[in-house]
């Protein structure tokens, strides 16, 4: 049964300060597709290209060349103003340190996807309540970021990722500072996610994460090229 | 409710939530910044307030005032030009007077001592109205010999405070000779006239003549009236042609001093100000344009989790927004209860100079919707430009920069 | 409560304080207004040209007569020094040179 894509990406270049004396192909022609439902763990070293890769899945930016197609809109054709809106609805970021604002409290981190939608407090209070009973954290609400622990932190920043009900995760190192029992917490619901529906890319070179049971493919990346491109068709 | 309107209330919050967790840095910048405010509406107030009361009460004063002009001195007028200006058409009278300062060296304090001829002065016969107690100053029974009688004197408030004198008592001044000439308080001049009566002796002219020992013939200025308002500089002119050695003064030429002393002294301390808010500017200026690491990261997240960068320009110009408004209010506020309940205390000596007997008067700034605009525009405006516009180039930090490397 | 409800509260608070005393305001510059004709029969009376705001040296008693030059002035386009030209009062007790 064909399964449908939500990540397709064709011959995708990437190439930074293009005809310049320090110019650098990130990537050369990549292809890669990710269907729905999936969990895959892009693998490689420092420098690999990995990151420009989830750049460009993350619609931050779009290639130099190649047809990238993240839920069914093509990048390059975007305007950066689309682009953001579109990331903004499609994809949920959770970062290496996860990027929470400390001086915050753990729900105005969680909101803030949704503060320039225009959404009413309530709104955003509520919404992220419910992701924090699911996270077992709601006793936290109104802790700063900067005061709570690694777990929590990881917590809340997969809380901010979901906020606005976004079909794909990407996860950046998610696990580079974290002990092994937090790492396997991580995967744990990261493995609930993708119960759910979720569609996540976790970039990594931990083992844990790559050799994961949830974890349906591993793609390996080096000096911008990937292998192991398409999801198995299961007949 | 309307999304667009959603989202820059949520962006107000945001803004809010911002300038409260650095409350006590906000708070000095918006203490200061109020300050800076205070000062520079309090000058412009005071000024506009004693120019626009001059204007007022000053409107009767004499048409034309003449004075002769030594080396470029003033000395005292002869009586005799008065003749000189008998053919010129559309002087309706001209009145002489005697005036000039007493020191008194005990109290080292100045008086103005004041002469005129009520028969004679416009709207002389109400004086009366203008006095608290008593009457004002008749001619003296022996005008010939004034010296020998006492002299009658209406008081101003601040004189008779200074020397102690209740209506009735007597007191002696001192002639350029040493010799003293005693006069008893006629009337006292009412506190609602101290605006232009506070500091005054007011004598008859003939004794005024004996107190500052003018030679007959001769007064300080001579006070002309004319029929007609409009031709008042055309009679200037003429006047300044059939004498020579004397300066003419218009009223409105009066007006334009006050506007210039109160200016220039205004604008002197406005431009220390100006300098001071400068300072200001170019410190927030400095503050906005340099994002520290963690500023720049909070940016970059900001970012990749959906906020675009005129999002980002609209949450910095909401927090420059606030404090510069609230700080302008409280300025403002504070200025207006400083010019009227506190008399421009402060800085009263800078405005209209330090004496030793202090004149009461309360002012009233017309605070009209120009003022409040022009004020804004010297302060408010800088400010937002300062904070504003280097966040445009920090706003442009790239999202990729939120991504590991 | 939202904070922006807050200052906007804040601001209500502060505008309507500049209400009351502009409205303040005005009935003292209506009881001044009442006092004008006295003062307008002053000046008329005694042929008054300037205000009664500082009593000390005449270009400040009466900047609209004095001369508009002084000898010795160390600027031809200052004003002369005497203790009113400058911006701040003396020291107590003020004693004068020998």
């Amino acid at each position: 049964m064909a399964k449908t894509m939500l990540i397709e990406l064709e011959q995708v270049n990437k190439t930074y300060n293009r005809g310049k004396a320090n110019e650098v192909r990130a990537l050369r022609d990549v292809d890669l597709r990710v269907a729905v439902g999936e969990m895959v763990c892009l693998k490689g070293p420092s420098g690999s290209g990995k990151s420009t890769l989830l750049a460009i899945i993350g619609c931050v930016f779009p290639p130099s060349s190649g047809r990238a197609a993240i839920a069914g809109r093509q990048l390059a054709r975007l305007p950066d103003r689309f682009l953001t809106i579109h990331r903004r609805e499609t994809i949920g970021f959770i970062f290496q340190r996860f990027n929470l604002l400390p001086a915050l409290s753990v729900l105005d981190n969680i909101t803030l996807p949704l503060l320039p939608l225009g959404v009413p407090p309530k709104e955003c209070r509520r919404r992220a309540r419910v992701l924090l009973e699911r996270l077992g954290i709601v006793h936290r609400e109104n802790f700063p970021a900067g005061r709570i622990s690694g777990g929590e932190l990881q917590r809340v920043a997969i809380a901010r990722a979901l906020i606005n009900n976004q079909p794909l995760i990407l996860a950046d190192e998610p696990t580079a500072h974290l002990d092994s029992r937090l790492s396997h917490e991580f995967m744990a619901i990261m493995a609930e996610l993708k119960a759910a529906g979720k569609t996540i890319i976790i970039t990594s070179h931990d083992p844990l994460v790559a050799e994961h049971p949830a974890i349906d493919r591993v793609v390996e990346v080096h000096d911008g090229r990937v292998g192991d491109t398409a999801p198995e068709d299961h007949a | 409710m309307n999304r667009a309107l959603a989202k820059q209330l949520n962006l107000v919050d945001f803004a809010l939530s911002s300038l409260w967790r650095r409350r006590w840095k906000n708070g000095a910048v918006l203490l200061v910044f109020a300050g800076v405010i205070f000062l520079i509406s309090s000058f412009h107030l005071v000024t506009t307030a004693l120019t626009a009361t001059t204007q007022r009460v000053l409107a009767p004063a004499p048409d034309i005032v003449i004075q002769k002009m030594t080396a470029g001195r003033q000395e005292s007028i002869p009586l005799a030009y008065q003749e000189k200006l008998t053919g010129l058409f559309g002087i309706k009278k001209v009145v002489p007077r005697i005036w000039g300062y007493y020191f008194d060296e005990v109290r080292e304090a100045n008086f103005t001592v004041i002469g005129v001829d009520p028969e004679q002065m416009p709207l002389a016969e109400h004086l009366g109205q203008v006095l608290a107690r008593g009457h004002f100053p008749a001619a003296p029974a022996n005008a010939a010999a004034p010296e020998a009688e006492i002299a009658p004197a209406a008081l101003g408030s601040l004189v008779s405070e200074a020397l102690e004198l209740e209506h009735g008592a007597f007191f002696s001044l001192f002639r350029p000779d040493l010799s003293l000439k005693t006069l008893q308080v006629s009337g006292l001049f009412r506190p609602e006239s101290d605006l232009l009566t506070a500091d005054l002796i007011a004598l008859h002219i003939g004794e005024a003549r004996d107190l500052f020992q003018v030679p007959a013939g001769l007064a300080t200025d001579l006070c002309v009236y004319v029929y007609n308002p409009a031709e008042i500089n055309n009679l200037a002119r003429r006047i300044a042609e059939a004498l020579p050695d004397s300066r003419v003064l218009t009223r409105e030429q009066v007006a334009r001093t006050y506007q210039a002393v109160f200016g220039w002294r205004s604008g002197f301390a406005a431009v220390c100000l100006l300098a001071a808010l400068a300072a200001f500017a170019i410190l927030a200026w400095d503050k906005a344009s340099g994002l520290s690491p963690e500023e720049r990261r909070e940016v970059a997240v900001l970012k990749i989790v959906g906020w675009e960068t005129p999002d980002i320009l609209a949450l910095r110009s909401w927090e420059a927004l606030l404090v510069a408004g609230f700080a302008f209010l409280l300025g403002l506020l504070l200025a207006y209860i400083h010019v009227v309940y506190f008399a421009a205390g402060l800085f009263r000596p800078v405005m209209v100079g330090w004496s030793v007997i202090h004149p009461h008067f309360t002012l009233i700034p017309q605070l009209e919707a120009q003022d409040v605009l022009l004020l804004f525009s010297l302060t408010v405006l800088p400010y937002l430009a300062a904070t504003v516009i280097p966040t445009w180039r920090c706003a442009s930090v790239p999202a990729e920069d939120a991504l590991s490397g | 409560m939202r904070p922006v409800a807050l200052a906007a509260l804040g601001l209500l608070i502060l505008l309507a304080c500049g209400a009351l005393l502009l409205i303040q305001g005005r009935g003292l510059a209506d009881r001044q207004q009442a006092a004008l004709p006295v003062l307008e029969i002053a000046v008329a009376g005694l042929g008054l040209t300037d205000l009664c705001l500082a009593t000390e040296a005449r270009y400040t008693r009466h900047p609209a007569v004095s001369d508009p030059l002084a000898p010795f002035m160390s600027h031809p386009g200052s004003i002369e020094h005497f203790p009113t030209g400058s911006f701040w009062a003396p020291p107590p007790p003020y004693r004068r040179q020998p």
